[in-house]
């Protein structure tokens, strides 16, 4: 996808045609970012704050005939990087490659589902801000406030001609940020270096198969475990509920997935294996809250992009309400 | 005499002690408020969705019918001064309440009070390295995936954990 400027015309003719009603004002950006971020090709340098943190890395985007090759890599603290091909991911620990994980429908297009818009309309509202510049580029900011205090406020700087995410960021109680990352340096389309830095090139990964472990080759089967959460905000509706592998337990765990369109609600449930370490109640790190709690010899965790009074709520309300 | 209170509270104290606590109560305003005071925490952590304590309608109430003050600006500030300082002092010994309320409170009221606390400090406790299959199990269908891309993977990779500082640790544990 080289020729990224006629692009973002053709894709709002292309959304306006997979809704028969007309996106409201702001939330047409979202569906035109979502698009960007897996068809454009880009590479270049993005800072993460949070708290009183600031990370450095560089990131390469490249579609290749639909297929997705991107690698993250952290630029200062120890040499971490990301590999993500087709929906799967790997790291790279001591020159070597290991598969983190593989998501499942990759390619589901498009990412906005029906009821998460409805969803979105319900519980957000969307503001356009303007055109700023953001790494040297025009980007419309958008805001989309939620009408109740138990989610997260998103700001979103979005290139007006590719439709890419430029710069994001997440705002609490009296407009607090929660968490924000910005390109600071950023080429597009054509102009990107294939074949720039790393321990693993992209060039050279390019076209060839990554090994992918059996495990995490097939999907996970979806499962009903008769876990339940009653007090989920409004319009976070339920995505999937499987059970899968994970890396340190013994076991599967049960993950269900919640969404209200901008963020995510991830109950995980397994067998208590009464290990210290887990160490129970409330962490954070950027806008990710997650929750420990033990429950009838089970382990709950709640893991969301949502404030801490919202993950608490839902983990309260957690319970068993099967056979 | 705040000891005796929540004691009495409790139902922990003497007769003989009840009964002076009980005279206190009656001569001096201050113990009254205290004993309010205790009460209103109680419940609140007991039940505190069912605490409506709107005060913004009352404060707006009491400065329309305060009059106004006709005083040069310097006794003016100095006054502003001395009601920061009340005010700083009030809210110091509600902390000091606070804290000393969780070791004097049932067993099973301390994990409600360290959640409330929890609360209050979102930002207390980094996310520890070793959950971080569950930050990545949940990324991989979140939707700022789609909308941020591979950065929102960033959260996922904990480059910096060794500068948080452990102390933050104790701290939560000794909120239990």
């Amino acid at each position: 996808m080289r020729l990224c400027v006629p692009l973002c015309g053709l894709l709002l003719a292309v959304s306006a045609n997979l809704h028969a009603e007309e996106l409201p004002v702001g939330f047409d950006w979202l569906e035109v970012a979502a698009f960007a971020g897996h068809q454009t090709d880009y590479s270049g340098v993005f800072v993460y704050q949070f708290g009183n943190q600031v990370e450095t890395s560089s990131i390469v985007h490249i579609n290749d005939a639909d297929r997705e090759y991107e690698k993250l890599e952290s630029l200062d603290g120890p040499k971490r990087e990301l590999i993500r091909h087709d929906g799967q991911v790997w790291s790279y620990d001591h020159d070597k490659l290991v598969q983190l994980d593989s998501r499942q429908g990759s390619n589901q297009f498009p990412s906005l589902l029906p009821e998460q818009l409805s969803a979105l309309k319900a519980n957000y509202q969307a503001k356009l801000l303007g055109v700023e510049r953001v790494a040297g580029y025009n980007a419309q900011v958008i805001l989309f406030q939620p009408k109740d205090n138990l989610r997260y406020t998103h700001k979103l700087w979005i290139h007006t001609d590719t439709g890419l995410l430029l710069k994001a960021a997440v705002l609490g109680e009296r407009n607090r940020i929660v968490e924000q990352y910005a390109f600071t340096q950023l080429q597009l389309g054509g102009k990107v270096d294939r074949s720039w830095g790393g321990t693993c090139d992209l060039a050279d990964m390019h076209g060839k198969t990554l090994a992918t472990t059996p495990e995490a080759a097939k999907n996970y089967p979806s499962t009903n475990s008769g876990w339940v959460a009653d007090a989920l905000p409004a319009g976070f509706n339920k995505i999937m509920e499987i059970l899968r592998p994970m890396p340190g337990k013994h076991g599967p765990v049960t993950q269900i997935v919640y969404s209200d369109g901008l963020s995510a609600i991830s109950i995980f449930i397994e067998p208590d294996d009464h290990d210290e370490d887990d160490v129970d109640g409330l962490s954070s790190r950027g806008a990710v809250n997650l929750y420990h709690k033990v429950l009838d010899q089970y382990l709950i965790t709640i893991v969301g992009e949502v404030p801490p009074h919202t993950v608490m709520q839902v983990a309260d309300s957690v319970r068993y309400n099967g056979k | 005499m705040k000891q005796e209170i929540s004691a009495l509270m409790d139902g922990e104290l003497f007769d003989d002690d009840v009964g002076m606590v009980m005279d206190h109560l009656k001569r001096d305003h201050a113990t009254r408020m205290n004993w309010a005071t205790y009460h209103l925490i109680g419940d609140v952590l007991r039940q505190p969705d069912h605490i409506h304590s709107d005060l913004s309608a009352k404060v707006h109430e009491r400065m329309r019918d305060e009059p106004a003050l006709l005083v040069s600006r310097g006794h003016a500030v100095k006054q502003k001064m001395r009601t920061f300082a009340l005010s700083a002092v009030a809210s110091l010994s509600a902390v000091g309440v606070v804290a000393w309320m969780s070791l004097q409170i049932s067993p099973e009221i301390a994990p409600q009070l360290a959640m409330q606390q929890a609360a209050m400090r979102p930002a207390s406790m980094q996310i520890q390295p070793k959950s971080d299959n569950y930050l990545m199990a949940h990324q991989e269908f979140s939707p700022s995936t789609d909308v941020n891309g591979g950065a929102s993977y960033i959260r996922t990779v904990s480059y910096g954990i060794d500068d948080s500082p452990p102390k933050n640790n104790q701290t939560e544990k000794q909120a239990k």
